[in-house]
């Protein structure tokens, strides 16, 4: 890696800006993404702020399986956000459709439309597991796995 | 020539404002953050922030306008950092200095504002048209008490130039006292020009996703950010150089480090009202300024006025 690369890395594994998008979760992930950002777990410390619009941010937080309706819009929002971009899946459902899988409006877990960087199991999460789920996504980052 | 092109990129120009900016961004984060019992951010973050940003893919949407929608945060940021050559930093003397440049450092902290709303509507955006007409409807709120607060300073003074306006001070030490309701007004309608809580209605996030901003990514929108700052240290250092004109003449160092402090007072004061107050509804800013802070502009004006009349002869 250049010296350039390097400070690149830096900057990106120290910034991480994330926006939170429901792909229709039963809300008890939302809830949870919600509560580690609050003061008590304090996410800036890792210079995770939460963005309202797509074209901010770095990370795309989806918490809930894929349904028929929401399809067109998560990959829309997807393709809103400017490169390098990451997924994190919050979640069962959303790994892999959880307790949703096989219902008729349901195409599966997030992967089945967008690439997903990183899974975080639970049923709901907890804020530690997501906080640990993006530190280590960005630590990855490091080792130059996924970018 | 060296000298110029001193100023312009090294000190007091780009790189000082560049440094600045960083650390005026961290100590408004960190203390926001500290207020709401938050550890808060590490001190490289905004250099983080600003790096990331310039290395991020630029998009630009099929309908905005190429140019404007590129050109404005350049814009913007010129015009802020421009401001900044007419204020007395360390002594009574600032670098470029005519009479009449109180009023060219406010016309070009007004033009942030323009070229943010000109980018936002270029940008084709709902939400960007909204938040840069917004921008432009506060503007018209919070500019005029902070022209007549600044104008009673200079009233009393009687001069239009600011380093003329520090030297009168200078000579008449306590009289920026006198100027302290000035103060307090300009301070409002500072927060209304950098759109921050209260006034933060332009890029109300919880409402228009990000107002003007909604559509800029990347080393675009770096520039914003850059510009922004820039314009809270301009700001400030005007409120500093209009409003606290005391301790200039003891020598550049210590005159830099009055300032310096001066800035950071200013500053705290603007982050505890961000994190103490909650957004004001457009219509509620505009009545709030016309009502209550024009009318202690005029007071200020008035009663500035009449002291003149009486005292000074
Ligand atoms: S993982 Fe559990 S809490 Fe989260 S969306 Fe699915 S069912 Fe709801």
């Amino acid at each position: 890696m250049g010296i350039g690369k390097k400070i690149m890395t830096w900057a990106r594994i120290k910034s991480p800006w994330i926006l939170h998008f429901n792909s229709g979760s039963c809300n008890g992930c939302d809830i949870e993404i919600v509560a580690a950002l609050t003061p008590r777990f304090d996410v800036e410390r890792f210079g995770v702020i939460i963005r309202g619009t797509p074209r901010h941010a770095d990370v795309l937080v989806c918490s809930g399986p894929v349904t028929r309706q929401i399809r067109d819009r998560l990959k829309r929002i997807y393709d809103q956000m400017p490169s390098p971009k990451f997924v994190v899946a919050v979640g069962t459902c959303a790994c892999t459709g959880g307790v949703f899988d096989g219902c008729y409006n349901v195409l599966g877990g997030i992967d089945s439309v967008i690439p997903v960087s990183a899974y975080i199991p639970g049923c709901p999460v907890n804020p530690e597991a997501i906080i640990d789920g993006v530190v280590k996504l960005v630590g990855s980052l490091e080792e130059g796995k996924s970018a | 020539m060296a000298q110029i092109l001193f100023h312009i990129f090294i000190f007091p120009g780009i790189l000082f404002l560049l440094v600045m900016s960083f650390l005026i961004e961290f100590i408004d984060r960190k203390l926001h953050a500290r207020l709401q019992n938050r550890v808060g951010p590490p001190w490289f973050q905004p250099l983080a922030d600003f790096i990331k940003l310039l290395g991020k893919e630029v998009v630009i949407t099929d309908e905005a306008d190429v140019t404007i929608f590129r050109v404005m945060p350049l814009v913007a940021l010129t015009a802020a950092v421009t401001a900044f050559f007419y204020i007395p930093l360390w002594g009574t003397e600032a670098i470029y200095s005519f009479n009449g440049d109180l009023i060219v450092v406010l016309y070009l902290l007004t033009l942030p504002t323009l070229s943010f709303f000109l980018g936002g509507w270029y940008s084709r955006s709902v939400y960007s048209a909204i938040g840069a007409t917004r921008a432009l409807t506060q503007l018209f709120a919070y500019e005029v008490p902070l022209l007549l607060s600044v104008l009673a300073s200079a009233l009393l003074a009687g001069t239009w130039s600011l380093s003329e306006l520090t030297r009168f001070y200078d000579a008449h030490p306590g009289w920026w006292l006198f100027n302290l309701v000035g103060f307090v007004v300009a301070l409002i309608a500072l927060l209304g020009k950098l759109e921050k809580v209260p006034f933060d209605i332009p890029e109300a996030e919880t409402e228009i996703v990000a107002g003007y901003l909604t559509e800029y990514s990347g080393s675009l929108y770096a520039f914003i950010r850059l510009a922004l700052n820039v314009e809270m240290i301009v700001g400030s250092a005007l409120l500093a150089a209009v409003f606290f004109p005391w301790g200039l003449s003891c020598g550049p160092l210590a005159g830099f480090a009055f300032f310096i402090l001066k800035l950071l007072v200013i500053m705290a004061l603007i982050t505890l009202l961000r994190s103490a107050l909650a957004r004001l509804r457009i219509d509620q800013m505009i009545q709030f300024c016309w009502k209550y802070v024009s009318t202690l502009a005029f007071a200020q004006v008035i009663a500035t006025l009449i002291f003149k009349g009486v005292f000074v002869k």
